[in-house]
């Protein structure tokens, strides 16, 4: 069997029966085949109208198809208005020609950017290995949080800006689950989400939008674009008469998985948005660090990262 | 499967799932398009997919598939943007010029659409750009060209700012990694994937191979060529690699520069023997030196004085005394990683001879050395670079890939090429040495500089040669110095000589301690510089730059507060001056155009574009009429492109052969030619050929002898820069914003690729403060900075706003009177960027790159 394209989801599914593997923008595929780290045959999902596109329901929420290229997620006006925390992310992720190629769907299912894992020398739980090299070799890039015997943090800024929106994802045979839900608590070194093979992402639902919410990315790197984040993080907020009424906080490059803030967010609801309160929540989110050797700078980045975002998102309006 | 590309509908035998860039390339020809990075970080294979540009290394070739293609090609060469590059000099080597051409022109037309003629901000072409590297460094008329395409500057034609812009903005200049001759096979290095180990046995398996093995039989280095095998093609190669069984005996290896020195590491060269062919990073000959372990101290000249310096300082420093700057410094192993990486493509013609096309900086010595190695006489070695994607020191010998091309070409008798892949150049295509320096410095009470001395170690992984305070002997006066240098060896793959080998190193240390000193006295960083800096030309940098408002202007060192914090630092940088006394230019009149020829090559410093200049300029003759033809060992001798010593060797022979030619032609045209301009003349004077020559300096080279044609000039070249950062002391990056470079070189040959080029050395020289290290897994040796997202190369928009000045008098005795720049203007870059964070901050970063992690550290303890 060779490459294929389909042009309706039975199609898909009928060429993922007989062994095919999605492919959206090919962006990360492309490399990892050629890297020996995937094999074909491809199913190429881009000729699926249905998985394609934003729409809106009547409630004002948006349901995002899984083959949305990123460019037009970052580009959507009312997306824009409604997510300014995914627009956002979505915009300052990687370069335009990745952001134009590459889908909403094959950025949460991508793989993580080890530098072990991609490097053909080396093998690790991630390429039917045992160990981690990393965790006893350089891993300075590696999580502050630690989860379990992989070190590599999850590579999707999209799926952090989605958890901070408690998004859910659809999928063809198992139905809904909270986008959280599709990296459960990162203990599993052998992968980078849990979706079973042959399983395809559809779309993403996001919540109503919250009216008046503000919102700001950031990510710490040392050159001005196209760098993997040390560390990022999203905040949304909701203030009205100078209090956060609500608050959504999110963090990448520290773990596993992408994190909800959840103890920054419930030190932010009901309390005005001062700098104090804020640097008050930021700093809670160091607690839940465990870094590792060479990580240890990321616990201090990942507060302040969070404090800049917090800062920048109650700043407007 | 059926491709529309450039507007016509081709069949292309190609697989769907390979990268579209080798469809393009391999498949249909299209060379424009470079291949570089392989995974989406450089932009080099940039195409338009239905108008919208796409990394083709990350686009599977099935994408392709019902959509309108355009490469570089397709673009015609008279976009606004392929004018405005080529107008700006938007490019030096042009490797990466097709890609950045092809996603700036949908840009542009975008652009227009949206906001009508104007011009964007800098960081709107920043964003825009972001998927694109440039190694050279180009940026600034990167920027200068797609703002002046947007205002619609450029819809008309314009004079190009070098000679060659037009075949690089077309995609149409051929590199060596384009070269395709008919019947050729690809070639595939198989490397050491051991540190250190001892090669058994190569068993071929019928695949026809070549023996790299170095003469001992030993790996020291994990990506050490072993063997290489030739097929079809590239994937047939490398399934033949495959198919190759080498036998290895692991040998224990040092992989840390920190453990190498430690009692009972293992050995990098253990035998007397080996270490005298122990590999180098030096530019020539190994340098003579003791061993004791891994730790080889080069025998330099001792200094006079040597004794007196140590003594002070250490007076001084049981004294506690405050004029006493004592710190070690140490700086990472920087990759050049030229955006074209080490290629051959070789072929012996049915007369025996080899035509070798290499990506090099030395044509006439790579014919030499493979005229000597491969034991044919020198006039059957055709050495060719027609273009070279970059260098910057790595690309001057018979490298691996020559070696596994030729002798792969001879023995399976078909034409044969092999280009590094990405990891491979980042691994064994050259780096510049790390190092830790311990440097003291010591002031009289009368601020006078009273003792220096130097301690270095280099860090060239399986190599020596690093000699980091040789340039200590040469600045400051004559005070009292003692100068130590040695390298520590690892298993790691060895450096290479790197733009102004061993300067950015002893700069970091040297400048900042200087800086340092000014601080400790109470005096400005510039004026304690011109005390102690006896070099006029440099005397000369100093006044203007104490006069810039960006350095009155500065900031009172650890005044600045809140988040964002500037900075403002100064460096000084020295450097030899050298030439090559034997160069030549021919010129012959041919059909009317006059043809230039040397075998000399251009790697990006506009070597094409000083000759065209210097000729015309002589000749009174329009660009149509004169042309440029380097790149072959052929042609009578050219310098090589080493040592800053093309420029300043070409200028005076182009200009000597252009009077020949003016008086050859007068003469030929009798008493009615006497007056008549060059032009009217050339028609007639078909075949009329002179060869010009560089006319020894006045007051002769500092050596009455040069070796291997590098003699080495009188007086220094000298640089001042001063740069300002803005520090987040948040999350603590630090932006380069503004950098005044002061160049003392004398004649400017070429003005657009000599500003160019002294940019580019700033912004390899911010790479090299902020970003860029390599890293190494310390269990095998192997590198985890082998591609472009992990070795991280600076970016557009880590661009400062850039002003060059040229100090032009100094150089009067020198023929031609202008030296090279392309070393001195990148020695003390990275140290002024120390200088400014330490004036934003207060904390004096020691270590090379500034990384986050360190400055949070640095600035919070
Ligand atoms: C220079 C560079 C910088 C980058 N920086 C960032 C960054 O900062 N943040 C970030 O998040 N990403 C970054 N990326 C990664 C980039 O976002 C991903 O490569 C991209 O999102 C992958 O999307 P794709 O559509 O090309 O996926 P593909 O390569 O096609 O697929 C990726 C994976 O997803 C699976 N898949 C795709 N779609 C589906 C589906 N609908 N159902 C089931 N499985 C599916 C595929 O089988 C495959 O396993 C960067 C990439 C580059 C090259
Ligand atoms: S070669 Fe494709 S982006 Fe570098
Ligand atoms: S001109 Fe950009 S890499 Fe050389």
């Amino acid at each position: 069997m060779s490459t294929t394209a389909p042009t309706s989801l039975d199609g898909v599914a009928e060429a993922l029966a007989s062994g095919g593997r999605p492919r959206a923008g090919g962006t990360d595929l492309t490399v990892l085949h050629r890297l020996g780290l995937a094999r074909g045959p491809y199913v190429d999902l881009g000729g699926v109208a249905a998985l394609g596109g934003v729409g809106w329901r009547a409630d004002g929420s948006a349901r995002i198809g899984a083959t949305t290229p990123i460019a037009e997620i970052a580009a959507d006006e009312r997306l824009r208005a409604a997510y300014p925390a995914l627009t956002a992310t979505a915009a300052a992720l990687a370069t335009p020609q990745v952001r134009a190629a590459a889908t909403l769907g094959g950025n949460l299912l991508q793989r993580n950017r080890c530098s072990y894992l991609r490097n053909p020398h080396f093998s690790c739980h991630q390429s039917g290995g045992t160990g981690c090299p990393a965790r006893t070799g350089v891993h300075a890039n590696g999580v502050a949080v630690d989860q379990g015997p992989c070190v590599a943090p999850h590579p999707s800024s999209l799926a952090m800006a989605l958890v901070g929106y408690g998004a859910t994802a659809e999928t063809r045979a198992r139905g809904t689950l909270a986008v959280a839900d599709l990296y459960g608590d990162g203990s599993d070194p052998t992968r980078d989400h849990l979706l079973p093979e042959g399983e395809v992402l559809l779309a993403v639902d996001l919540p109503v939008p919250e009216p008046g919410e503000r919102a700001a990315y950031r990510r710490a790197t040392a050159r001005t674009a196209a760098e993997w984040p040390l560390v990022e993080a999203v905040a949304r907020l909701v203030v009205t008469d100078g209090r956060v009424r609500a608050a959504g906080v999110a963090a990448g490059g520290v773990a596993r998985t992408p994190l909800r803030l959840t103890e920054v967010e419930q030190a932010l609801i009901g309390r005005p948005a001062d700098a104090a309160v804020l640097a008050a929540a930021a700093a809670l989110a160091a607690e839940r660090c465990r870094p590792l050797p060479q990580t240890g700078y990321k616990v201090g980045l990942l507060r302040d990262t969070v404090r800049d975002v917090l800062e920048r998102a109650a700043e407007q309006g | 499967m059926k491709l529309t590309v450039n507007g016509a509908v081709t069949g292309v035998d190609a697989d769907p799932d390979e990268p579209a860039v080798r469809t393009l390339r391999d498949g249909l020809g299209l060379t424009g398009t470079k291949l570089v990075c392989g995974t989406g970080v450089c932009g080099a294979c940039t195409v338009q997919v239905d108008g919208v540009p796409r990394a083709s290394c990350i686009t599977p070739t099935a994408a392709l598939a019902d959509r309108e293609i355009t490469t570089v090609e397709g673009l015609g060469g008279e976009h606004p943007v392929q004018r405005a590059f080529a107008a700006h000099d938007a490019m030096q080597c042009g490797y990466c010029t097709p890609g950045f051409v092809v996603e700036a022109a949908a840009f542009v037309d975008g652009w227009r659409v949206e906001h009508g003629d104007t011009e964007p901000s800098r960081e709107q072409i920043a964003a825009a750009m972001a998927g694109h590297l440039c190694r050279c460094g180009a940026y600034q008329g990167i920027y200068a060209a797609i703002a002046a395409a947007c205002a619609g500057r450029h819809d008309e034609p314009a004079e190009p700012a070098r000679v060659d812009a037009a075949a690089k903005v077309t995609g149409a200049a051929r590199y060596t990694t384009d070269v395709r001759l008919p019947g050729q096979l690809e070639g595939v290095i198989i490397r050491s994937p051991h540190a250190h180990a001892r090669v058994d046995a190569i068993e071929a398996n019928g695949v026809p191979l070549v023996d790299l093995r170095p003469a001992d039989g030993v790996v020291r280095y994990a990506g050490q060529p072993v063997a290489a095998v030739a097929a079809a093609d590239h994937a047939a190669a490398t399934a033949a690699a495959a198919r190759v069984e080498v036998s290895y005996t692991p040998l224990a290896a040092v992989t840390e520069f920190g453990s190498a020195l430690a009692e009972g590491a293992p050995l990098v060269y253990d035998t007397e023997e080996s270490r005298k062919s122990a590999l180098s990073s030096a530019e020539g000959a190994n340098l003579p030196g003791r061993w004791q372990g891994n730790l080889h101290t080069t025998s330099g000249l001792p200094l006079p004085g040597g004794g007196t310096a140590e003594r002070r300082i250490e007076r001084a420093r049981r004294r506690g005394d405050q004029r006493l700057v004592s710190a070690v410094y140490t700086t990472a192993v920087q990759v050049h990683s030229a955006l074209e990486p080490h290629a051959s493509v070789a072929r012996f013609d049915d007369a025996g001879h080899l035509h070798l096309y290499i990506s090099t900086q030395r044509v006439s010595a790579v014919a030499d050395a493979a005229a000597e190695r491969w034991k044919l006489p020198r006039e059957q070695v055709h050495v060719v670079a027609e273009h070279v994607g970059g260098g910057f020191g790595a690309k001057a010998n018979l490298t691996a890939d020559a070696v596994a091309a030729v002798e792969l070409a001879r023995l399976t008798g078909s034409p044969v090429r092999v280009v590094l892949d990405r990891a491979e150049e980042l691994t064994d295509g050259g780096s510049r040495p790390g190092s830790r320096t311990e440097l003291s410095l010591l002031a009289d009470e009368r601020g006078r500089l009273a003792a220096l001395t130097v301690d270095a170690q280099g860090d060239g992984g399986a190599s020596t040669g690093s000699s980091v305070g040789l340039m200590a002997r040469l600045m400051y006066g004559t005070a009292p110095r003692r100068i130590r240098d040695s390298d520590v060896l690892t298993n790691l793959p060895p450096g290479a000589p790197f733009r102004a080998p061993n300067g950015p190193q002893l700069a970091w240390a040297l400048e900042q301690a200087v800086d340092e000193m000014a601080h400790r006295l109470g005096e400005d960083p510039i004026s304690l510089r011109r005390r102690w800096d006896g070099n006029p030309k440099r005397r000369a940098l100093y006044e203007t730059a104490a006069a810039l408002p960006l350095w009155t202007g500065r900031p009172a060192t650890g005044s600045a507060a809140g988040r964002f914090r500037r900075g403002v630092g100064v460096a000084a940088g020295n450097w030899l001056y050298m030439a090559s006394p034997k160069t030549q230019v021919e010129l012959t009149v041919e059909r009317g155009t006059v043809v230039a020829r040397s075998a000399t090559q251009d790697l990006g410093t506009g070597l094409r574009t000083v000759i065209a200049n210097v000729v015309r300029e002589e000749l009174g003759l329009p660009a149509d009429r004169v042309r440029v033809e380097i790149g072959s060992s052929d042609h009578v001798p050219g310098p090589p492109s080493i040592g800053s010593r093309s420029t300043t060797s070409v200028g005076p022979a182009a200009h000597d052969a252009a009077v020949r030619l003016r008086t050859a032609l007068r003469e030929g045209a009798g008493t009615a030619g006497r007056e008549a301009p060059v032009a009217a003349l050339l028609d007639g004077a078909d075949g009329l050929r002179v060869t010009g020559r560089r006319a020894r300096d006045r007051g002769g080279y500092l050596l009455p002898f040069s070796v291997a044609d590098a003699a080495i000039g009188r007086g220094m070249s000298g640089a001042v820069h001063v740069t300002e950062v803005e520090v987040d002391t948040l999350l603590g990056s630090v932006r380069v914003t503004r950098v005044w470079g002061g160049l003392a070189i004398g004649r400017v040959y070429a003005q657009g690729p000599a500003r160019n080029q002294a940019e580019g050395a700033i912004i390899q020289g911010v790479g090299y403060a902020l970003f860029e290290q390599r890293r190494a897994d310390p269990a095998t040796g192997v590198l985890l900075t082998d591609n472009l997202e992990d070795y991280h190369l600076p970016g557009i928009g880590d661009t400062p706003e850039m002003e060059i000045h040229f100090h032009p008098d100094g150089w009067e005795y020198v023929t031609g009177g202008g030296v090279g720049l392309g070393e001195v203007s990148a020695v003390g870059v990275a140290a002024s960027v120390g200088n400014a964070v330490y004036n934003a901050t207060g904390w004096r970063p020691l270590d090379l790159p500034i990384r986050p992690d360190r400055l949070l550290e640095g600035i919070n303890r």
